[in-house]
């Protein structure tokens, strides 16, 4: 299923759905939501900026050494993870509501995007992709021969 | 990085759990949520390590407090996507963490400490040195 759909935009009364859901999951143990929706993780935002876009992704507790990029044939995936605090005790846990193992998302990229020029940041657990938008090729004349 | 973040004051905190950003105008009205963040708690021999997952929040816009027995931790999150961005797929919300515990009696308050490391808080909530046993004189006629 193709979860990561080009410009397309929920309507407004699933978003209204999904805002309830979230609020009710809100509430309710977390554990990789977005897995139980059938949704992909991390959950992922896309903006349009006048000569870029902009993906971000909120994923606590990844350091940058467990983030990998990569991106081929126009498809950028992210892979990343993490542990629970090593040494620790599993039965001296009183909560457990994070997250914790290994995840990947692919996305896959517009046409017109610069992958050469695409920049990533990782600060305070939100990961930010930038990916400048690609100079629109001039129009080239095809020269038509005839008898 | 780390630092200490012991019983700061958060006078400023209202509390209401739903609120809006001052930056809101009629053409763009910036929805804030407040989200309970994700949290896990275990046991160490000195106390107990809480960790909370806040992503977004910054030294700067996190509060923590002790008062009357409960912890209360407040994280604000700034908006990412610089102004003028068009949001045009959207799988999550951006918004603010709030959440409380009360502390047992046996939690040190004075020596509480924190940091916040890649979007997460580790709060140390050290146990109170056990009293030690005190030999009584008993004085008789």
């Amino acid at each position: 299923m193709a979860v990561f759909r080009w410009g397309h935009s929920w309507s407004d009364a699933f978003s209204d759905l999904e805002r309830e859901v979230d609020s009710i999951l809100q509430s309710v143990n977390q554990t990789f939501q977005g897995l139980r929706f059938g949704r992909q993780y991390p959950p992922i935002n896309l903006y349009d900026l006048d000569d870029h876009y902009l993906i971000t992704a909120e994923i606590a507790g990844v350091s940058t050494e467990d983030l990998d990029l990569a991106i081929a044939n126009g498809v950028l995936t992210v892979r990343g993870g993490r542990t629970l605090d090593e040494g620790a005790d599993e039965n001296r846990y009183r909560r457990q509501e994070r997250p914790h193992g290994t995840w990947q998302r692919s996305i896959t990229l517009p046409e017109r995007v610069s992958e050469d020029g695409l920049k990533a940041d990782l600060t305070n657990g939100i990961l930010r992709i930038v990916l400048p938008k690609a100079q629109a090729e001039t129009p080239r004349q095809i020269p038509v021969t005839g008898g | 990085m780390s630092n200490e973040l012991t019983r700061q004051n958060l006078d400023a905190q209202s509390g209401s759990n739903e609120s809006r950003t001052a930056r809101e105008t009629p053409s763009h009205p910036v929805d804030r949520y407040v989200f309970t963040p994700p949290i896990d708690i275990h046991e160490t021999d000195d106390g107990l390590i809480l960790r909370a997952d806040l992503p977004g929040v910054s030294l700067d816009t996190l509060e923590l407090q002790v008062q009357n027995n409960r912890l209360t931790l407040f994280g604000r999150v700034p908006q990412v996507a610089p102004e003028g961005a068009r949001l045009v797929h959207q799988e999550y919300h951006e918004g603010d963490y709030l959440r409380s515990f009360i502390l047992s009696d046996n939690v040190d308050h004075d020596r509480i400490s924190a940091r916040l490391t890649n979007g997460v808080l580790e709060v140390f909530l050290p146990h109170t040195p056990k009293a030690q046993p005190r030999k009584i004189q008993v004085s008789g006629s």
